[in-house]
């Protein structure tokens, strides 16, 4: 069954003077399955930030529809839109967006107590995601204290605790050094195998060589995309590189 | 590097920075020009030569003094902000290739022309305010009080001075904490995760005690002279109470309001505390500044106010009648015999030939005397209690040394028949009997011992005394005999002199009437009179001492001028209070809009509603603007009671009056800060919520 439907989606910005139209999304179709990780991969000015900020209901678009579980995102009231995103989606983001006035643990307890979970219930549902995030001996810490792939395995942690339908990731390894990209694309691998859909838009080539499927994204298009099959990730990563040469140097559509 | 690069340099820095540096300039020129125009005031010759000039003078300089830390506190503080923000900057500058001592002397530069523009144009304004102040004085009391204008050397001396230090100092403090960074440290400085706050129980604690102390002193001194004593150590304790209670006592609460899990983990809760914690850290002394100008503020203006508008009471207790004459005789014997009837005979005849009819005569002699009471015995040869020894050229007798007496009285003996013929009583008593009344705590014991002089048995506590104009400008509390004969209860005393020679008891006779003359006519009739007592005074066959004759229509303009020119002050020093503490807050809360900008951006992606995002805004703005005004209500509040005490001292004593003038005084500041508070709130979501475009 499949989680997320997206279909005809279309963008168009229109600046404040002058009126010029810019075309951000053209016709973006695409669906993703109950217990997927789907890649989405675009160079800068592709579309992938304004697809990513209407998935979150951050932004809405010209036309098309999402669904999300059947239920049409763009279509949701503005005053229940935040609620709808505390309750279905969790989110990690590049720049982590930990709350520097908040301990870890407050950070990641965050969207529950927006949402009026009692305290016991949080403390039960925290311990076994900090445990699969190895983070349980830190929570008491602030932001500064902690190093940048904690601070993201936290912020992973605040998107997890929700139960979300869906994690949306936007470049969550941008800022992190290599070892902490291996250990946190290892963990989010590990997240997925739990039954956890994840959708990662990044343009990481090894990032999204750890996802099962990938989009690619050009010209506000849906331009191509890569199954996993039964290839590990290095060959992954070699298929995904082969594309993306061709993507960049004009090749045509498979 | 050329040397005329570097205040090159600097200007452009402070250029370029304007948003930071306007407000800070601003702030240094407002508390220049508040401590000048206090200053200048306060050693003005004018003001000292006023009736209750004194008085004035002695708020003034507490008033100095607690700008001045006031200052330092601030400037401090909003040179941090500053200074934080330029790190980056100069973070850049070193990377680049300049070194640290360049810095310096960049630093140094901006400080100079910083400073010098404060100090001048602080100085400047200083000088044309308290001009103003003058020429409104003037205005006011139409001619009564004239002010020559003047720049006060010693004024601009001081406030130059004192803070050209206090700008060295923060110059200083910025040094070492460039001096201690690393480049990449300075780069990166402002980005830096804050350190949560850490809680200080012992100077949250020590904040109560200091404040719960001072409120007790307030309340319980119910003596002016004690009131005056414990007025400014109360004051020091309340000041330095509420900068710890807003600084580590605020942190020490939301501290234990987070450890309270079932209160802390709700929605309305948890994000308001846990910034409110921040938020105490940052804005705990601006707040605590804020607090205590407000207070100071009220106490000013509704006191003066007071004053101002009970002119005619105070000017009906100092003189209860239209004509008061009073004189001071030499010898006991002066009081009796034919003297005291000619004198009457004379007062009467004068007043016939001016067409006056006299009216509610109020006619009395009494001894008064300052003494300690031990026991039940009354020791009024304080020379003997001195503590330099009983024969030493002691000032004992001067007001400052008599504080230091618990028990003292000022104790006023008078005959029984003068008491009868004022209060229309019949009280008879034996020869070793007396009447007793003392306005502050009733009599203990049943024997009243006058050390040196008679025994009495008390026969009977009075409820109360008749108000005479001179208990009531007397800072000692009184304590009232009435005895069988004067003469008699004297007679061991009355001869008693202090190290200088003077009589300890004096001897008065007090003569006061009404007429049906108008107010000029009082006046003139006041003038024949006292050419008539000057006459019996020259006469030495009177024994009189010394006298005085007072018309109260003479003493009004006079009494308005020190009244009018006390509020006047209050206004204007009110004024001067206000501007500053708006300035901090407008100017904290803008500048934290933005650093506050990315924190609600999370909050929304996280899934904060806007509308949640407005309410805990509007919760945690509304807590930091009105829990100053809080404070300032409730060390009003306590103040009450002290300064209803000391205004005892300016013959004020009408309650309802300054409690009205208080209430009033705070609603008009409440409507005032809540005008404040929303100009700011706006300017503060325009900020907030600027944060989508970016």
């Amino acid at each position: 069954m499949s989680i997320l439907e997206v279909s005809g989606l279309k963008k168009i910005y229109t600046t404040r003077f002058g009126g010029n139209h810019v075309e951000a999304l053209k016709n973006v179709n695409f669906s993703v399955e109950q217990g997927e990780y789907v890649a989405i991969m675009g160079e800068s000015g592709s579309g992938k930030t304004t697809l990513l900020n209407i998935l979150a209901a951050l932004d809405r678009p010209t036309s098309g529809t999402v669904l999300l579980d059947g239920r049409d995102l763009t279509k949701i009231k503005e005053s229940d839109v935040s609620a709808f995103r505390r309750d279905h989606l969790g989110f990690v983001f590049q720049e982590f967006n930990l709350l520097d006035t908040f301990s870890l643990e407050d950070n990641i307890f965050l969207p529950l107590v927006l949402a009026g979970k009692p305290h016991r219930e949080m403390q039960k549902r925290l311990e076994p995601v900090a445990a699969q995030l190895g983070i349980a001996d830190i929570l008491k810490k602030y932001p500064y204290e902690v190093s940048g792939g904690q601070k993201q395995r936290a912020a992973v942690a605040r998107a997890l605790i929700t139960n979300p339908r869906l994690v949306l990731a936007d470049e969550p390894t941008g800022a992190l050094d290599s070892k902490a990209t291996d250990e946190l694309l290892r963990l989010l691998g590990k997240i997925n195998k739990t039954g956890q859909t994840i959708l990662l838009v990044t343009h990481s080539l090894k990032a999204a060589s750890h996802a099962g499927r990938i989009l690619f994204i050009k010209d506000g298009e849906v331009f191509h995309q890569l199954y996993r099959g039964n290839n590990t990730n290095e060959q992954l990563y070699q298929k995904i590189s082969d594309t993306l040469t061709l993507l960049a140097t004009g090749g045509e559509r498979q | 590097m050329k040397a005329s690069f570097y205040p090159k340099f600097a200007w452009d820095g402070i250029r370029k920075n304007n948003r930071l540096y306007v407000p800070y300039i601003l702030t240094c020129t407002g508390m220049v020009t508040m401590y000048y125009i206090i200053v200048s005031l306060s050693a003005s010759p004018l003001i000292n030569s006023l009736r209750g000039g004194p008085n004035i003078i002695t708020m003034l300089d507490l008033g100095s003094w607690v700008i001045l830390i006031f200052a330092l506190i601030f400037l401090f503080y909003t040179n941090s902000f500053l200074s934080r923000r330029r790190t980056k900057e100069f973070g850049l500058y070193n990377i680049l290739g300049m070194g640290k001592r360049n810095i310096a002397r960049i630093l140094f530069w901006e400080t100079l022309i910083a400073s010098g523009i404060a100090l001048i144009a602080g100085n400047g304004a200083g000088i044309v305010l308290s001009k103003l102040a003058e020429l409104g004085l003037v205005n006011i009391m139409k001619e009564e009080v004239s002010y020559t204008l003047s720049v006060s050397g010693f004024a601009l001396g001081r406030s130059t001075g004192l803070f050209a230090t206090i700008f060295f100092l923060i110059f200083l403090n910025t040094l070492r904490r460039i001096r201690s960074a690393s480049p990449v440290e300075l780069l990166h400085s402002e980005s830096l995760g804050e350190k949560p706050p850490k809680t200080n129980w012992f100077f949250g604690a020590l904040g109560a005690v200091l404040l719960g102390a001072a409120y007790y002193i307030a309340v319980s001194i119910d003596d002016p002279l004690a009131a005056l004593n414990w007025f400014f150590a109360a004051v020091v304790m309340v000041v330095i109470g509420s900068y710890l209670l807003f600084i580590a006592g605020s942190v020490v609460f939301c501290r234990l309001l987070q450890k309270k899990k079932k209160y802390y983990y709700k929605p309305n809760h948890f994000v308001s505390v846990s910034s409110m914690v921040y938020r105490m850290k940052r804005n705990g002394a601006g707040l605590a500044s804020i607090c205590i100008l407000a207070t100071m503020v009220l106490v000013m203006i509704s006191s003066t106010a007071s004053l101002y508008f009970g002119t005619e009471d105070s000017l009906m207790n100092r003189y209860p009648r239209q004509i008061n004459l009073s004189t001071n005789m030499l010898y006991p014997e002066s009081l009796g015999g034919h003297n005291l009837p000619a004198l009457r005979a004379e007062f009467l005849r004068i007043a016939a030939a001016e067409g006056a009819v006299m009216e509610s005569i109020t006619d009395y002699r009494l001894a008064s005397v300052v003494g300690v009471l031990e026991n039940n015995a009354i020791e009024v040869d304080l020379t003997k209690l001195d503590k330099n020894g009983p024969n030493a050229k002691s000032n004992i007798y001067k007001v400052d040394q008599l504080r230091t007496f618990t028990n003292i009285y000022q104790i006023y003996i008078m005959p029984l028949e003068d008491y009868n013929r004022i209060m229309g009583t019949n009280e008879t008593l034996a020869a070793d009997e007396c009447l007793i009344y003392t306005a502050k705590e009733k009599y203990a014991h049943d024997m009243l011992a006058i050390n040196g002089g008679s025994t009495f048995k008390i026969k009977k506590h009075l409820a109360t005394f008749f108000s005479s104009g001179d208990t009531v400008m007397n800072i000692i509390s009184p304590m009232h005999i009435v005895v069988p004969n004067l003469d008699a209860a004297i007679k061991g005393i009355s001869d008693l002199t202090d190290s200088h020679g003077n009589k300890l008891v004096a001897l008065r006779w007090n003569y006061s009437f009404d007429t049906q003359l108008d107010e000029e006519n009082q006046i003139a009739l006041n003038a024949k009179l006292h050419e008539a007592v000057k006459e019996f005074n020259n006469n030495g066959e009177y024994g009189i001492d010394s006298y005085s004759v007072d018309s109260r229509a003479a003493n009004r303009g006079d009494f308005y001028g020190t009244y009018g020119g006390l509020f006047f002050l209050g206004v204007l020093l009110s004024m001067v209070f206000i501007f500053a503490a708006v300035l901090i807050i407008y100017y904290k809360q803008i500048s934290e809009g933005y650093e506050d900008r990315a924190r609600f951006d999370i909050m929304q992606k996280v899934g904060m509603t806007k509308k949640e995002i407005r309410k805990n805004i509007n919760s945690q703005l509304l807590t930091i603007f009105f829990l100053p005004l809080v404070g300032a209500g409730l060390h009003l509040t306590f103040a009450f009671p002290i300064i209803r005490r000391l205004l005892l001292l300016f013959a004020l004593n009408d309650v309802a009056l300054f409690a009205i003038a208080t209430v009033i005084c705070f609603l008009v500041f409440a409507l005032f800060y809540t005008l404040v508070y929303r100009i700011t709130s706006n300017a503060y979501y325009a900020i907030v919520s600027g944060a989508k475009e970016t």
